[in-house]
């Protein structure tokens, strides 16, 4: 048996109907997207397809990017000292745990460098992304600062005299006197 | 946020610090309520009020302490030390029948105490005067008040002479003044007269007795007459006896060579004299006669001998009033005594000896009862020296006896029915010089660590395995022990030893021995670890024979200690164990001398402190620290020898650091000058003579004592401001001063960091000055001496124990309250705060939680001594003077030892749940984990 030609509905269904009734009182469902009209039709495929980009084009637009990246740290920044200011100087679990990720976040950041610039790395930046990744270790330094400043306020830094006194030793003396009566 | 912390630190320091725990009195301190070796006369069995069941032993000491104790343990009921007056080294007690007070005279002062409590009933003083006796009058002669009994009392000096007073107010009746110049020599009453004796010494030096008999009711003469003693009194001492407030007064005395024995009935003028026994020279002569006016007039004359000791009875007509011999006591070997009592008008003589406790009465010499004297370990070698007894007789015999007696080893002890009840070692209340000695196992494994330290670590190694197989022999004994041990921690009395061997275990360092010396000549060793039990006790006398000890001092070293006094040429080494002397030989090096070390001595020479470089004394000395003119040295304060430094410097709440002048040869030196009423303190380097500091303090009492302690970088002294002076304050002072190398922080002073020191090199004197601080403080009380704690390493913070006299009391003032560095007139600032600072108050009250000895009164304390335990919290102290009472302080709390709240036995049973448990859930777990990974999810 030859091929059945498709029933009706199923034609129906692939070819919408082509005329649209005059009376346009009644507007179309919401969802239904009228085919457009052969005129419409040319009119729209006049409209130039959107031209790829050119290389230079990409790559001032990977370079913005970077830059965005390269700056996130530091809007951070004033966040973080301030939640570093109010949660004191006494050494407690969530005083302690802010600190870690205060110095965990800039050098785990630091440490994956490359990996985090990786899509922006083309020929043509590859040259002007090292000003970006300065920044961007820069920035995260700034982060770590205000960690190492948090920990001495916390007084954990040995910055002091206090803090070496254990390794001075007394002085010795060359001479021992004792009372006669303890010979 | 800081702040807040600080406040709450200051304030957990503040408020419950340093308090000894209740739980913890009585039991890692320890208090022998001493009273002194009773004296012959003064000591008796009384009952404290008429009527009273149950009687007290009441006694004088030689210490001039009277004290009441209990004869049912031998627990002091009250006491009073009455030595206040500095003449007052001879002291009378007497009581009267059925009376509720009893009379002491000491010096001028005559005071009444009530029987039972001690309380003070009247007392009255004649200044000038010293009384030489005291007399109750018996008898009622209608003149009294009340059924109180008046005293009579023998006056000496300014205004010689007998008086009564009576018994209920100590007013005086009537006077009879003595102007005959004879010395006064006793009183004694009869029921009739009022006999007052006196000695008349004529130029060939024979004394004569004169009697004076007086009428008790107007204190008006009545008679006069001398006895016919001929040449035989020289001496005071040869009269044996006089008075007895009996119906038959007596009047003993004896010749040079004791040979005889004449006796007097006072009142009349015949004399009866009796031949001591002449098989061996009778060395002394004791007259037992009874105390009562209504009991017999029998007397007991005791004859001492070089080996023995024996007694005759005698009796005494009344009518005829003549005297016959009744019955003698055998001559037995050894020492012994006799004591009297008197039941109604019965008078039982008890004869007690090492072995045996006798009694016969005095009508016949059939014995009462005897008693077989259990032997004891205090007692053992020693004879009884003098005694009090107290015999219970109930149808002709004995029924029990029980006496007080002094022992020749120093213990007071009472003998019931033979056993011994309770002993009191009253010897050492005569404690003169104490030392700490560490036990000899310690002993040897610091010297056995030491010698390891200077080998090869070869060498080292073997020696290490050589002692460590050497140990395993102690290892079958240790194994045994553990069992009790494991039990005891769990269950007993942690600080209770389990066995009372000495060399025990003792990994807290608590069991140290003092070693005393006491004025007696005995030395003792007390064990500090449990409760101060006499390990033993000698008699240096039988050491050295024929030295006598005046003041020895004691110096103790690896496992001997050293004895020095005056009349010894060489030091006696003793061995802290066994007592057992050792021979010069055995003498270690005992100055712990730093290799390179210049070693300086010095000492006061003819009122100036020199300083030797030598032991020898004519060396000329390095240098001289001469006070200034008109002041005299009054006592000097060395670092001790052992002070160690946890930290060179003090941390600032802003974390820089004051660097602490540490120098190990500081003296701080006391003079004061009499004429302008000033005392001063020189602070000198004892290496190179150099002063470091000095201060002076005007109007100043110069007469009371100025104690001083010196540690670490600080030093302290006290005083007490003349009340007479025109000064703007009055009282006592404490001074506090902490020496630090600069004043600024971070800055270690002139020397800089340089390591070593030298006090005597070039140009260095001035500028090695210390920059000092001074603070002082205001005390509610005198302080006569003070020291300082000592821990292992120094972490702990020290505690300035001082004496206080006037309360019988050791107070520990923690160092915090005496910190120089407190803000004067401002609030501390929060850094300040940090540290522990508070504002300066002028004056420190003494917290009741600072008092070491809690609810015991630590009577006539000379000096406490202190010594580190192998725990760093904890400093072992002991004090000694009158009583003897030793602690454990832990100024910063016992952090390194588990409290006695802590329950092991829960932790334990918590343990072995814990591990059953994991047992049963392990299984659980495993099937759970196999589970998960077989079955399909």
């Amino acid at each position: 048996m030859a091929t059945q030609a498709p029933p009706q509905w199923a034609l129906d269904l692939t070819s919408a109907p082509t005329q649209k009734p005059k009376s346009t009182s009644i507007q179309d469902p919401p969802g239904f997207t009228a085919a457009l009209s052969t005129k419409q039709r040319s009119g729209a495929s006049k409209t130039p397809v959107r031209k790829t980009p050119t290389e230079e084009e990409m790559d001032t637009l990977k370079m913005k990017k970077a830059w965005e990246l390269a700056i996130a740290p530091a809007k951070q920044l004033p966040m973080n000292a301030i939640g570093m200011y109010m949660t004191g100087n006494t050494l407690q679990i969530f005083s302690i745990f802010m600190v870690f990720t205060l110095f965990k976040t800039p050098i785990t950041a630091i440490l994956a460098l490359q990996r985090v610039f990786a899509p922006y790395e083309t020929p043509g930046t590859s040259s002007r992304l090292i000003v970006v990744k300065l920044v961007y270790i820069l920035t995260n330094l700034v982060g770590l600062c205000l960690g190492i400043w948090k920990v001495n306020k916390m007084g954990l830094l040995p910055t002091t005299r206090s803090d070496w006194l254990a390794w001075e030793a007394e002085r010795t003396w060359s001479e021992r006197a004792i009372p006669r009566a303890w010979l | 946020m800081r702040l807040h912390a600080a406040l709450a630190l200051t304030a957990c320091l503040s408020s419950g610090a340093l308090a000894i725990f209740a739980d913890d009195a009585g039991h890692i301190d320890y208090h022998l309520a001493l009273v002194g070796l009773p004296k012959r006369e003064d000591t008796f069995f009384q009952q404290p009020y008429a009527g009273s069941k149950a009687s007290l032993l009441y006694t004088l000491s030689d210490k001039q302490v009277i004290g009441a104790v209990n004869p049912k343990d031998g627990a002091i009921v009250w006491r009073h030390s009455l030595s206040t007056s500095p003449n007052g080294t001879h002291g009378i007690l007497r009581s009267g029948e059925d009376q509720d007070t009893i009379i002491t005279a000491v010096g001028d002062r005559i005071t009444a105490w009530s029987a039972s409590d001690g309380r003070l009933a009247w007392e009255t003083r004649f200044s000038g005067a010293t009384v030489e006796d005291l007399e109750i009058l018996e008898q009622e002669d209608g003149n009294t008040v009340g059924d109180v009994k008046d005293a009579v009392v023998l006056l000496n000096d300014a205004t010689q002479g007998v008086k009564r007073l009576d018994g209920k107010t100590g007013r005086i009746k009537w006077t009879y003044q003595d102007t005959s110049g004879n010395t006064p020599f006793q009183v004694s009453t009869s029921p009739t007269h009022v006999y007052y004796i006196s000695l008349h010494t004529s130029m060939l030096g024979a004394s004569t007795v004169h009697v004076t008999s007086l009428s008790p009711v107007t204190g008006k003469k009545v008679d006069q007459y001398t006895l016919n003693t001929g040449n035989d009194i020289s001496s005071r001492d040869q009269i044996l006896f006089a008075g007895a407030n009996s119906a038959s007064p007596l009047l003993a005395w004896t010749d040079k060579a004791h040979s005889a024995l004449k006796v007097n009935i006072i009142g009349t003028k015949g004399v009866s004299t009796f031949a001591a026994p002449s098989k061996e020279t009778v060395e002394r002569i004791i007259l037992h006669a009874p105390n009562r006016v209504n009991s017999v007039p029998h007397f007991l004359v005791e004859y001492q001998t070089k080996t023995g000791h024996s007694a005759e009875v005698f009796h005494v007509n009344l009518v005829k009033s003549t005297i016959s011999k009744a019955y003698s006591l055998p001559n037995l070997a050894g020492r012994g005594i006799f004591t009297t009592s008197t039941t109604d008008a019965n008078v039982y003589f008890t004869r007690i000896t090492s072995e045996e406790v006798s009694v016969v009465s005095s009508r016949s010499h059939g014995i009462l009862g005897r008693w077989p004297i259990k032997s004891s370990w205090t007692l053992a070698g020693a004879y009884p020296v003098h005694g009090v007894s107290e015999v219970a007789v109930r149808s002709g015999s004995a029924h029990a006896v029980r006496s007080a007696a002094l022992f020749s080893n120093g213990q007071w002890a009472l003998v019931r029915n033979g056993e011994l009840t309770w002993t009191r070692p009253e010897f050492l209340s005569g404690v003169v010089s104490a030392a700490w000695a560490d036990l000899p196992e310690e002993e040897t494994l610091a010297h056995e660590l030491e010698v390891e330290g200077h080998q090869n670590v070869v060498a080292a190694y073997i020696h290490r395995v050589k002692r460590h197989i050497r140990d395993l022999e102690y290892f079958p004994a240790w194994l045994q022990a553990l069992p009790v041990r494991i039990l005891g921690n769990l269950v007993g009395n942690p600080s209770e030893p389990i066995s009372g061997d000495i060399i025990e275990h003792d990994s807290f360092g608590f069991h140290k021995l003092v070693i005393v010396a006491t004025d007696t000549g005995r030395l003792a060793a007390l064990d500090a670890g449990s409760s101060g039990k006499i390990v033993w006790n000698i008699d240096l006398h039988q050491l050295s024979p024929g030295t006598t000890f005046e003041h020895p001092t004691l110096k103790t070293s690896r496992g001997y200690v050293e004895l020095s006094d005056k009349g010894l040429v060489a030091p006696l080494l003793i061995n802290v164990t066994t007592a057992g002397l050792l021979s010069a030989k055995e003498k270690a090096e005992s100055v712990p001398v730093v290799r390179g070390q210049t070693l300086v001595f010095f000492d006061i020479v003819d009122g100036e402190l020199k300083g030797f470089e030598g032991a020898q004394t004519n060396a000329t000395p390095v240098w001289t620290f001469t006070p200034p003119t008109n002041e005299r040295i009054v006592g000097w304060t060395a670092r001790p020898l052992d002070d160690p430094v946890a930290s060179i410097g003090k941390v600032l709440g802003d974390r820089r650091v004051l660097y602490k002048y540490l120098n190990p040869n500081l003296v701080l030196i006391t003079t004061v000058s009499d004429s302008t009423r000033t005392a001063s303190v020189y602070l000198l380097d004892s290496a190179s003579g150099n002063l470091l500091h000095s201060t002076s303090h005007s109007g100043v009492d110069i007469t009371r004592p100025i104690p001083s302690a010196i540690s670490e970088n600080w030093f302290s002294y006290s005083m007490t401001l003349d009340a007479a002076h025109n000064t703007a304050s009055r009282g006592y002072e404490l001074v506090v001063s902490e020496l630090f190398e600069s004043s600024i922080p971070d800055d270690r002073g002139p020397l800089g960091a340089a390591e070593n020191s030298s006090a005597v090199g070039p140009n260095k004197g001035d500028a090695l000055e210390p920059y000092v601080l001074s603070q002082t403080y205001h005390i509610p009380e005198e302080i006569s001496h003070m020291t300082v704690s000592q821990t292992r390493q120094g972490i702990t913070s020290r505690e300035l124990l001082v004496t206080l006299p006037e309360s019988n009391s050791i107070v520990g003032i923690p160092r915090y309250v005496i910190d120089p560095r407190r803000p004067i007139g401002r609030d501390p600032t929060a850094e300040e705060a940090a540290e522990g600072l508070t504002k300066y108050h002028p004056v420190i009250m003494f917290q009741p939680q600072w008092h070491i000895n809690h609810k015991n009164e630590v009577f006539g304390v000379k000096d406490v001594i202190t010594s580190p335990s192998l725990l760093e919290s904890t400093s072992l102290v002991f004090a000694y003077g009158l009583d003897v009472f030793g602690t454990r302080l832990s100024p910063s709390f016992a952090f390194d030892m588990l409290g006695k709240g802590f329950n092991k036995v829960q932790m334990l049973l918590t343990v072995g749940a814990l591990g059953v448990g994991v047992l049963f859930v392990a299984p659980l777990v495993r099937r759970k984990q196999i589970n998960s990974l077989w079955t399909i999810p």
